[in-house]
């Protein structure tokens, strides 16, 4: 209940930072920082909870973001339908991408191999056909209006973002204490135990990977939605599939916390970096390069086991 | 086997260590963010939004050069005289060639104060950069970035200083037909070799549209990924081919790669020729490469030679050691064209200075237009590419006539 808690709290303490005014550009920040919060936590349902590593998961964001950009653009519907076809798009494709490997007991490092391929197979083909504007990409029309999903001032964007990341704390909060989590945690500790145990691994790894498809493929139609614009590179680009990994590592790999932690710690760093030698480019990426090593040399277990070992020594403490 | 143990201290002091970085993050951020706050005086700010780091950051970094140099003169020369003098402050940003970082930074420098944009290259950064500032009522000065996607949105904050890429793409095909049919008509069948992305995807489908018009047959279009580290095969097929006309589209190191392949395996053709071409209007390739580059023609942005103004900049550019690219002129006219508002607008407030950029009339510029002049969908209806061709050691304008510094070399001899 305590991590219940927790989560409540930071969803409403959040939820009313924008009464007291921030700037718009700590609100870009803070949704930036929130939405691969939340597209880690994707990554770490399959990754951090089921040791299934994935190195591919823009795929599922790039069919979000393609087909929210394609139901509007190319098909004339509205966003709301965009969003399902998002949702749908990204549990789609992690059906497909989920059968073709577990099926054959892909696994370790030839699973995170299919998916980084499967990614630019997706990159290839949106780069080729019409419906997805080839090369060029589709650009939503302008059209600011809550209707329409459009919103001209940052506060929105936020909030959505905001209630995305906690409903993602909760679904995670309540998958552990599921059957599904306790299946997915045995796979990932020992995969023929857990089929020695009667666990159904394909049907579970499955149902695990459709989820993070969808979660994911929803990410995709947010950011469509903010930027109104996609191209392949975008789309199915590394870029994502690395920041997803990395905030998950960083904070740490299947912990309710984790990407979370992850995405404050890298946005802060990156934000720091720029804010204190902005003005030689490059040397503030070194610097986050060289603070990211530092962490996962020295923080195996990621931020959040850095946050519980240090909350039991002070407890410890406290009691002695 | 034994596992490696280590002593309690070490670890305690590596636990630290990391609590200590965290710590001194934290503090330096804290440190770091009321600098957006800090006043400036009576200075006019001015955003400067490029990639400098990422992969397209050696254009970036040349744009930002360019806005560096025009800064730099237009202060020296007193400032904003109609503001009393002030100064042009940059508030410098890097998109890092990601859109969600671009347009976080336009409201980074919105915080900042900025009075005008000007940015971003890249057409994906630069749809997102506008859109950003239109919320603030910051207007935008669109450097290079061609997706004609960018006006026409309905954004009045838009004002794009160079051409697009329907423009780009259409002047490219008349001065062909132009070129080639000045020299009897010489060139019938043409090879596309294009990178898989926006740039070189839509030129090749556009090239594979229009050149039947023209009388052009276009017998092979050979797409290659972005990096591309071997063009041997691409290359082999080029020989088999023999096509009189060959045009890359790709961006630098796949067109200096592409060149020097072309050159060893010694394909003989009417004409390199290309469309905004990565490297062909380069002198970074004239120099390193000077057999391969030899003759390449392109149609791209490029300043006006005859220029005093163009004369300048180059010899400033190139006495600090730097390649004097095309990001450069454009970027410095842009800041001159943004100083040129600021001085009419004579207020540094950003709804005035939008009003002055829509109402602009300049011709102060180095590049080779009449002048600037904005239609209502902000696309300056004077901007327009030029053909260069690489001659000696040279980048040669050669189309349109009015312009030209050279004959073009067409068709080109061969340089084996």
């Amino acid at each position: 209940m305590r991590t219940l808690a927790i989560i409540v709290l930071f969803g409403l303490v959040m939820a009313v930072l924008p009464v007291f005014g921030p700037t718009d550009f700590t609100l870009s920040f803070l949704t930036l920082m929130l939405l691969f919060a939340y597209l880690g936590q994707g990554w770490n349902i399959l990754g951090g909870y089921g040791g299934q590593f994935s190195f591919g998961n823009t795929v599922f964001f790039g069919a979000g973001l393609y087909a929210t950009v394609i139901v509007q653009v190319q098909f004339g519907l509205g966003p709301w339908l965009g969003l399902a076809a998002a949702i749908l798009a990204g549990a789609l494709v992690g059906l497909f991408i989920g059968w073709v490997s577990f099926r054959y007991g892909l696994r370790g490092s030839y699973f995170a191999l299919v998916t980084l391929a499967f990614a630019e197979v997706f990159r290839i083909v949106a780069n080729s056909v019409a419906i997805t504007g080839a090369g060029a990409g589709l650009q939503v029309p302008l059209d600011p209006a809550p209707a329409n999903l459009q919103f001209v001032g940052r506060e929105s964007f936020y909030w959505i973002i905001l209630a995305l990341t906690v409903a993602s704390l909760l679904l995670v909060w309540q998958m552990e204490r599921s059957r599904f989590g306790a299946y997915l945690i045995a796979i990932r500790d020992d995969e023929d135990a857990a089929r020695a145990l009667g666990v159904d691994i394909f049907r579970t790894k499955l149902k695990a990977i459709v989820l993070v498809g969808a979660l994911t493929g929803l990410g995709g139609a947010f950011y469509a939605q903010m930027f109104l614009y996609v191209d392949p590179h975008i789309a199915f680009g590394v870029a994502v599939s690395v920041e997803v990994l990395l905030v998950s590592i960083v904070g740490g790999m299947g912990t309710i916390f984790g990407p979370l932690l992850g995405a404050a710690a890298l946005h802060l760093i990156s934000e720091v970096a720029r804010e204190t030698m902005g003005n030689t480019p490059g040397l503030n990426l070194a610097l986050y390069g060289a603070l990211l090593v530092v962490m996962v040399t020295f923080l195996p277990k990621g931020l959040f086991g850095l946050a519980t070992v240090s909350a039991g020594r002070l407890f410890k403490f406290r009691r002695s | 086997m034994k596992k490696p143990t280590r002593s309690g201290n070490t670890r305690i002091s590596r636990r630290s260590l990391v609590k200590g970085s965290a710590s001194l993050a934290a503090l330096t951020a804290l440190g770091g963010f009321p600098q957006v706050l800090r006043a400036q005086g009576a200075a006019v700010k001015v955003g400067v939004l490029h990639p400098v780091t990422g992969a397209i950051a050696f254009a970036g970094t040349q744009a930002r050069i360019g806005a560096e140099m025009a800064i730099e003169e237009i202060n020296k020369a007193g400032g904003i005289k109609s503001l009393g003098g002030a100064m042009i402050e940059p508030v410098f940003g890097d998109t890092q060639g990601k859109p969600e970082i671009a347009a976080t930074e336009v409201d980074r420098m919105a915080n900042e104060g900025i009075v005008a944009l000007i940015g971003s290259f890249a057409s994906s950064n630069t749809l997102a950069t506008t859109q950003a500032a239109a919320k603030h009522g910051i207007p935008c000065i669109v450097d290079v970035a061609v997706s004609d996607k960018i006006v026409g949105r309905g954004l009045d904050n838009v004002f794009r200083f160079s051409p697009g890429f329907g423009k780009c793409s259409e002047d490219a095909l008349n001065n062909l037909v132009k070129i080639n049919t000045a020299a009897g008509g010489i060139a019938k069948t043409v090879t596309i070799i294009h990178e898989d992305s926006l740039f070189g995807s839509g030129l090749a489908g556009l090239l594979n549209k229009r050149l039947p018009d023209f009388g052009f047959e276009v017998i092979e279009t050979i797409a290659h990924a972005t990096p591309t580290r071997d063009f041997g095969n691409v290359v082999t097929k080029l020989r088999a081919a023999k096509p009189d006309l060959i045009v890359p589209a790709n961006y630098y190191n796949e067109y200096v790669l592409l060149a020097r392949t072309m050159l060893q395996q010694r394909v003989e053709a009417k004409a390199v020729y290309s469309v905004l071409g990565g490297a062909a209007s380069n002198y970074r390739f004239v120099k390193e490469h000077p057999k391969a580059a030899q003759y390449i023609m392109d149609c791209n942005h490029w300043a006006d030679p005859r220029k005093d103004g163009t004369k300048a900049l180059r010899a400033k550019v190139e006495a600090t050691g730097k390649f004097f690219t095309y990001e450069i002129p454009m970027n410095y006219d842009c800041l001159h064209l943004c100083a040129d508002a600021l001085e009419r607008a004579a207020s540094a407030d950003r709804a005035a200075v939008k009003s002055a950029l829509a109402a602009t009339n300049w011709k102060g510029m180095i590049m080779p237009y009449q002048a600037v002049e904005f239609d209502e969908t902000g696309q300056n209806i004077h901007a327009l590419p030029v053909n260069t061709q690489i001659i000696g050691d040279d980048i040669e304008i050669i189309f349109p006539e009015d312009l030209a510094t050279a004959e073009a070399v067409y068709p080109m001899p061969a340089r084996g």
